[in-house]
Parts: C-alpha cells; structure tokens; sequence
C-alpha cells in the first residue's frame, strides 16, 4: 500500500518555489503582534532580561552615574561658595581638587603616592612571582602541590590584615597604644621601615604577588616545550629562546598581571589607611575616604570619579591584552608537550626561596597577629606576659572593651552581621548570576544581552571605595521605591552584591554557555514549561556552578574592607570594620584577634570551595 | 499518524537580515518517512526545529492534520510543550543530572500519567530499545549508541504523534549506523508514526527515508523517492549534491570549447536529441563504463576515450581519473581495471544515465 504512495509521491507533493501570491496577503499589524506576543510567552527570557536590566541599571549604573553627576552640580553645602543654585552645573569642585591651593594635599601628592606604591607593588610582586609562577608549573619542586595553595594563602586573606602585622612588629611611638615587637626587643624602628610607601607597597606585593605566580604559571603550563625545542633544534642559545620565544609569548599575562595588580592597588584602602594615615602618607583611596567622612560630597564625587577613570583605562587594557593573547592561542597544538625540568643541585636553593617568600609573606605575619592576641606587651616573651584576657578575659584596665573579644557583644553582632550581610548578598549575587547567564546567552535581542553583561560587569572597573561612594550619592537620600538606605544593613547587602556582580554574573555566563540549549530544548519537547524547565533542568544541571558562584563572592564579601568602611555604621559593623574601629582606638590585641577570626572564616571558605568543585582561586581574581 | 504541511514559510533571522529560508512550502503525509537532506546552512534543521517549534517561521503557516499549529497572519502559535511531537537531538541532549529511568519517565512525569501505568510504559519502551539494565545510570556512563537508544525512548515514551530526528545516525560508527538504520526503520513499521529526519549525508537520506526532499539555501530543489532523487535529478544542484563521488558535469554554455563538448555535441546528435537548450550535462562516474563497445553497440551508446590519469582502489571498486584531451572525467570501475597511468582506456555511458540540463540549471526531460 505504502509503496504505491511513495512512486507518486513526487507528483503529489506540491513543489512551489518563491513568488507566491498567498504570503503578500495583507496581514493586520494587531494579528502579528498577537504572533509575536504568542511566541515569547513560550519563552519569557526577553522578560527576564529586561527586568534583570531594570534592577541593576538601578543598582549598579545609576549610583555611577549619579556620582559622576555629582563632582560637577553644585551641593547645598556649597552654594554659598559657589553663588550658584544647588543642582546648577559646575567646575567649583573640579577646580577644588585639581588646582586650587588644597589640590596638592587633596588629590596630587595622594595620587603620586599611589603611583609610587603600585609601581613598586608591581616590580617587587614580579621579582618574587615570576620566578615561583615557573617554580610551580615547570620543574619538580619538591612539595610542589604543597606551595602552590601555601603561596596563595596571602590573597586568601584581607591585605590589610598584613597591614596589621607589620604594625605589630615595627610599629613605633610615632603613633599611641601599644608598642610593636621591634620595640620591645629593643630596637626602635624608624618612620620609613614602621609606615608609609615601603611597607605599604611591600605588603601589596606579597599581597598580589599570587596573581603573578597564577597568572605567569598558568601561560608558562599552557606553553608548548616544543616551541622552545624548534628554536633550541634551529641553533637558538637558552638566551636567546628566553628573550625571542618565551618572552613574548608570555607578555600578555605578564602585563595582564600588572594591570590587575594596578587596578587592585588603586582601589586598597586598607592597607595605607593602616600604615599610612597615621603619619600623613595619603594614597587616592584613603583621600577619598577623608573626603567622604569630611561630607564633602562634590570633591570625593571628583577624586571617586578619578580612581574610577584609572581603573577603567588599567581594566581596558588588560582586556585589549587578553584578547590579543587569544590571537596566540592557536599556536598551542593539541600535541602540546609540557616538560618539566629537573632542578637537581638547584633543588635545595630552590626549596628554600619558596619557603623563605611562604614564611615572609604569610608565615610571620600570621603568626605574629596570633601571638600578639595572647601577649600583654607585644613581643615580650617571658612567661608571665602570656594571657587569654583579650580573647576571654573581664575586668581588663581598658576605657573601653573592658572584656575580652569572646565576651564582648559588638563583636558577636559583626560576625553575625557579615555572615548574614554577606551571606545574603553572595546567595543574591550567585543567584542573579546564573539569571544574568541565562538572560544573556539566551536573549533572543542582542542589545539587551550586550547591555545587561556590560552593566554587571561595571563594578570591577570601579574600585571598592569609589563604589561605596557611588551608593552614598544614589541611596543617602531616598530613591522610590527605597527610603533613605543610609545606617541601615540594606545599603551594605545591596552594595556587596552590587560589587560581587562581575564575578558572579561572568561565572554565570560561561556555565550557562557551557550548557548549551539543548537540554532545556528537550525539555519543552516533552511538555516542560519555562519556570519548570528552570525547576527541573536547568537549575539542577548548574548546581555546582551555582554553589561555587555563591561561596567565591562570600569569600571575597567577608575580607573586603574598602566598600564597606565607608557604608557601615556602628550598628551594622562587619568584622572588617569593626577591626579597624578597634585599630582606630589603639586596641591592638583585640583587633589581631578579631583578623585572626576573620581569616579562619576566609581561609576555611576558600578550601571548602577549591574542595567543593570546579570553582578555582584564580576564577575569582578575574584572570579570564 | 499525522499529516504535516508547510505553507509559504519564510524563515529570516533579524528585523531586516537575509532569509534563511525564502518561501518554503511542502506537505508531508502522514506515516511517511520524509528526509530533508542538504549541505550544511540549507536550512533543513531550521525547518525541523520550526516543525518543532523551537523556532518560529517569520511569515507562512504549518498545519497538522489541516489543523493550523502556526500562522503568522492569524496570530496563531502553539508552544512546543504542546505540540505533541517527538524530538531527538543529535547530540541527544540526555539530561545529565538524571538517571536513565527519569529521563525516560520526565515526560510522562509532567502528564501527570498515574506512577503505576508511567512505570510500565517506561519499562516498556527501555526493553524494547535494549536499555533496561541501564536504568539506573547516568547518561555520563553510556556509549554514544546507547545514549542515542536512550533519547529514542525518552520520545517514543510519550506516543508522539510526529517523530523528528536531527541527524539520527551521525554521531555513530559503521556498525551501530545499521543497527539504528533497523531500529528506526522497526519504530516506523510498528507505529506508523509520521518521522521527518534532517541530515548532509545521502547514504543516511537513502538508506532511512521513504521519500527525500533536498534542500538548499532555503529552497526546496526536489521531492522524491531515493530512486527519483538519484536517477532523475530535478536540477543540477541535485545532480550534484547526490551521488557518492561527485557526477561529471560538461559545460555546453556559450563560449565553452572544448574536446569534451564537442564529444557532446556527437552524442546528443547520435541519441537525436536537440542541442540548443542544453547548457551543462552530468555523467555520474559510477553510470561510466570503461572498456570498448563493438560497432552495432556504438550505434546505441555514447563513447569515449582518454588517457588513464590514476586509479584509486576504495576497496570493491575503483576509481579511474580520465584525462580527455585536457579535461578531468572520473569513473568508477566495478571490476579492476588492470590499468596504470598513461594507459589509454574507452568509456561508454548509456543513454539514459546522460542528465541534461537547461540555462536555469533545469533537468531536461527526454
């Protein structure tokens, strides 16, 4: 029977080709519409999109915005000064901080002062990063797999931690409270080796020098040997294999590492608020905070939009670098062959350089922050200087905090604050991630996706404390639908997520891209809705990418300092912050305790998350 | 079991961008075994997924059972969810996070069929397609034919009434292309169900599909049977495009010259048929026989000859490369030829493997 059809079936079939007279009928705009209209409500990803757009276009793009607007429109404060209407254009503040008498203090010796840091962050981050980056990824290094988490322990936790400890053991009578190490054994340090531009920017370094020995290792793991061994076979010398093959290979994440230090610098607040504020060595980020606790609102809106204009241009050319690194990716064949090479009698010179930068760069510090918390004169090593009383003792002979840090309720409120704060803000941020990843990979309009990536992607090019000034601008007053936010715990979760966006919305992507339409596509085929397909499909395949995406943001949440010391009041302190209230008093037992609490919390965070899955350190420094 | 027709579809991608598909219109009945095969960018897949509904035409209706499911100028479009066909993916798109079992049973989970008789047709189906003692593994843990199977049960589980296959048998190797060729060939004769399979291979076109519709960019060139689309070739892109090494094409447009033409201009005056309109002839190399006719056969028959170029042994047969007085001419020899290169060898092609075409590129009909 069937075969009878199929002989006719080429006549049967009707065969038209173009130029046929039925689509040209007329067909009401109202009834395409309704088409349309039809074919999205199957999907309501475009929805989705543009809701996702509205909400952070208001919290991520508007407080930018408003910021920028804010260091050229007069403000009440100034009118008087200004004789002009608030609200009204101009250079007043502008003029303030580039030329006028104050300008030196106020922006140009800060911004020399970060010039120097960073640029001295960068060269002593190189000597001490590069030659471990090759360490790790090309020889046999014994305890190999031990260094390569020990040498990133250092950016695991906060930078001004390591502030800190330096503080505890050069610290000098310069500045009140208790006496640093150095000088209970006798010997006092200067102002140069105690504060300013050398220990700031050596911090700093140790600080970013992982970003150096992940980023340079990873090219140097990525490297096919058998490059080096073409030219080696063509008569090349070591040398010249170094200095014509290698190096240029390498250039890209080699000065990708520098920006991103550069751009991290720039943005630090604590570390030079710690040892440099106190001797009037002043970085842009530090002048930006006296500003904003001085509220004056038009000259921080300037120096803000100041930082934001480095960091961008430094951003913008590590991703211009990243993209011609990309060009070089072909040359990596499939065949690539990664040797290792044998250090031999260099083993033990090696071994101990490695030590030497783990000792230095965490080893000590840690150790000294620790000892302190149990010593009542800092350093002093006889037996009957040892205590528990900053940790659990009562009655001490303090003005203030006269128990210890255990017992004491401001610090019980500010690790709840920061797990629940954070807490709350890393679930908002992982979760509108994997939204942001939907939306973008999946909208049919290109523009909106374009814009929603760009947008999320905004706050790393605004480092940490011009961030926090942006949000005084947008939400000190109120913003319908939200009230006045300021003083309330809303402003810190609202920020943190905000800030903690580019990770998690990038993260977002690349899983979503990595899954692909398929599945969910089968879904629909079986009869799944959209909200079901999320349910069932979609949600659980990203279960890990979701976990990683939540606990890498509150990781970074929990160290950071810089965003959040300008939004936090008394009643909403964090850890970090109530740390540096502590510091600012000159409690200093009772400050290295709480850092010491806090790098539990982001040490033990950190490993749990390499344990957990995919999600890897380096992820979370934004090196893809 | 249901009848498919597509109704003036336009397909273009962007407000103004190209059409991928130009005005695409074809009925498939119902219970039939349609392939629609073309090179990759034809818009064969876009045409299934709009079948699908996963993507939607920008203008034109598709019908089922004459029961519009899409027409632009009646704002009508029905979801995919609802549609009641079946799909498998070419990478069968498993869900990961699922066993075996629960991707069986997800759609009939979603039914909201009663566990007792869900379980029943889930097992069922997996025993049939041979996958039960999988049942509780992971897709991650299957062979690719396995996976396949598994994604065949997972439609064939919920009855559909329109089977769409995006390249069913790509993805595998020669072995398991057989056994999957029987299967699906099995699932058709059994249920009866309306398959329509989108692939770029002819051997998988041929071998499946009771009838083959070719594409190519966003045009239909031919609608057939295999035999149809092999022996009678609509057009030259058909010609072209089907046939296991590529067919001989002589031009005999204006200005072309040449001992092959005029090799043709001989054989179409030998076979009586008027030249004028014939712009280009096909000779498939495998209709090409070598050899020599005796003087009452050349009477019936075009012949040739050249100097042996190469002969490529494929294993079966072989592959000589004809060097016509400058002009490359392939044929396919059955038996060894017993020949090397330099050696001077006679062909003859039959009348009616001869596939003459017009200046639009139109089969001539003799």
């Amino acid at each position: 029977m069937r075969k009878d059809k199929n002989i006719n079936r080429s006549d049967a079939m009707t065969l038209q080709t173009a130029s046929s007279e039925d689509t040209q009928r007329p067909q009401p705009a109202t009834k395409r519409l309704s088409y349309l209209l039809r074919v999205n409500s199957a999907d309501p990803t475009l929805m989705l999109a543009l809701l996702l757009l509205v909400v952070f276009g208001y919290l991520i793009l508007a407080p930018v915005v408003l910021l920028l607007i804010d260091a050229v429109t007069v403000h009440f404060a100034d009118i008087a000064r200004t004789k002009q209407d608030l609200g009204d254009l101009t250079f007043y503040y502008l003029n303030r901080v580039l030329v006028s008498p104050i300008s030196r203090d106020l922006f140009w010796w800060p911004l020399a002062h970060t010039a120097i840091i960073s640029v001295a962050a960068i060269v002593i981050s190189f000597l001490v990063g590069a030659p471990i980056g090759w360490l790790l990824s090309r020889t046999d290094l014994i305890g190999k797999k031990w260094f390569s988490t020990a040498l990133l322990l250092p950016y695991m936790l906060p930078s001004w931690t390591f502030a800190l400890a330096w503080l505890t053991l050069f610290k000098n009578r310069t500045t009140g409270g208790q006496p640093g190490w150095m000088e209970t054994f006798g010997f006092t340090p200067p102002d140069w080796l105690a504060y300013g531009a050398l220990p700031i920017s050596l911090i700093l370094a140790l600080h970013y020098a992982p970003f150096v020995i992940l980023l340079f290792g990873n090219a140097l793991k990525q490297f096919d040997t058998q490059l080096e061994d073409s030219a080696r076979s063509l008569g090349a010398s070591p040398a010249t294999v170094a200095r014509r093959i290698i190096l240029p290979l390498m250039m890209p994440s080699l000065v990708s590492a520098a920006t991103l230090i550069f751009a991290k610098c720039l943005g630090d607040f604590g570390v030079a608020y710690v040892l440099g504020v106190p001797v009037g060595f002043d970085v842009l980020a530090t002048s930006l905070f006296r500003a904003i606790s001085t509220s004056q609102a038009g000259a921080s809106a300037v120096l803000a939009g100041v930082i934001v204009l480095l960091g961008t241009i430094s951003i913008i050319i590590d991703m211009r670098l990243l993209k011609e690194a990309k060009r070089f990716v072909t040359i990596g064949s499939k065949g690539a062959m990664v040797r290792q090479t044998p250090l031999g009698k260099w083993q033990a010179p090696a071994f101990a350089w490695a030590l030497l930068v783990f000792i230095i760069s965490a080893g000590i510090p840690l150790l000294a922050l620790t000892l302190t918390t149990v010593m009542r004169v800092p350093g002093s090593f006889s037996l009957d200087n040892f205590t528990l009383d900053y940790w659990i003792g009562t009655d001490l002979g303090t003005t203030a905090l006269r128990q210890g840090i255990l017992l004491t309720g401001e610090f019980w409120l500010a690790l709840w604050n920061t797990v629940w704060m954070v807490g709350l803000a890393a679930i908002g941020a992982g979760v509108l991630g994997l939204l942001v990843g939907y939306a973008v990979v999946r909208s049919p309009v290109a523009f909106v996706s374009v814009a929603l990536r760009q947008i999320t992607f905004l706050p790393y090019l605004v480092p940490g404390i011009a961030f926090a000034a942006a949000y005084l601008s947008m939400f000190a007053v109120a913003r319908p639908p939200l009230p006045a936010l300021y003083g309330t715990p809303i402003i810190l979760v609202l920020a943190i997520l905000a800030d903690q966006m580019p990770f998690a919305s990038r993260a977002g992507i690349s899983s979503m891209m990595q899954l692909g339409r398929e599945p969910e596509e089968a879904g629909q085929i079986v009869g799944a809705g959209w909200f079901r397909r999320m349910r069932s499909i979609v949600l659980p395949i990203q279960r890990n990418a979701l976990v990683s995406a939540i606990l890498l943001p509150f990781i970074s949440g929990i160290k950071g300092l810089s965003l959040v010391v300008v939004l936090a009041v008394p009643g909403t302190d964090l850890l970090t912050t109530y740390a540096i209230r502590l510091v600012d008093y000159g409690y200093s037992q009772a400050a290295n305790a709480v850092v010491v609490m806090l790098c539990v919390v982001a040490f033990t965070g950190t490993m749990l998350v390499q344990k957990i899955g995919k999600a890897n350190l380096s992820d979370g420094m934004g090196s893809k | 079991m249901s009848s498919i027709t597509l109704e003036n579809i336009r397909k273009s991608y962007g407000r103004s961008g190209p059409a991928a598909i130009a005005n695409l219109s074809m009925e498939i009945g119902a219970s039939e075994f349609l392939c629609l095969l073309g090179p990759s960018g034809c818009g064969k897949t876009t045409t299934l997924r709009m079948i699908a509904g996963l993507e939607h035409p920008t203008d034109g209706r598709i019908l089922v059972d004459g029961k519009p499911i899409v027409s632009v100028a009646d704002g009508i479009f029905t979801v995919p969810e609802k549609r009641n066909m079946g799909l498998v993916f070419q990478n069968y798109a498993l869900w990961p996070h699922m066993t075996i079992r629960d991707n069986v049973a997800f759609g009939l989970t979603l039914r909201r069929t009663p566990a007792a008789e869900r379980d029943a047709i889930v097992n069922q189906v997996m025993t049939k397609l041979g996958i039960a003692k999988y049942a509780d593994r992971y897709p991650a843990q299957l062979s690719g034919g396995q996976q396949q199977r598994v994604a065949l049960a997972r439609m064939l589980a919920l009855k559909p009434s329109v089977i769409l296959l995006d390249e069913p048998l790509s993805n595998l190797d020669a072995k398991l292309r057989l056994e999957m060729r029987a299967e699906l060939k099995r699932i058709h004769a059994e249920a009866g169900s309306t398959i329509v399979f989108v692939t770029h291979d002819q051997w998988e076109a041929m071998t499946l599909a009771t009838t083959i519709a070719v594409m190519s960019e966003g045009e239909l060139q031919q609608v057939g049977t295999p035999d149809d689309i092999y022996e009678r070739p609509a057009n030259r892109f058909v010609a072209e495009f089907v046939g296991s090494l590529p067919i001989n094409i002589i031009e005999r447009s204006a200005g072309e010259t040449g001992p092959l033409v005029s090799w043709l201009d001989q054989v179409l005056a030998l076979f009586g048929i008027d030249a004028a309109p014939v712009a280009s002839a096909g000779i498939r190399p495998e209709a090409t026989r070598l050899g020599r006719l005796s003087q009452h056969e050349a009477a019936r028959c075009a012949a040739g000859y050249g100097s042996v170029v190469d002969v490529v042994p494929t294993g079966g047969s072989w592959i000589v490369e004809i060097d016509v007085k400058g002009t490359r001419f392939f044929a396919i020899a059955t038996d060894n030829p017993r020949l090397s290169a330099g050696d001077t060898t006679h062909f003859w092609v039959e009348r009616q493997h001869l596939h003459l075409f017009d200046r639009e590129k139109q089969r001539i009909v003799l």
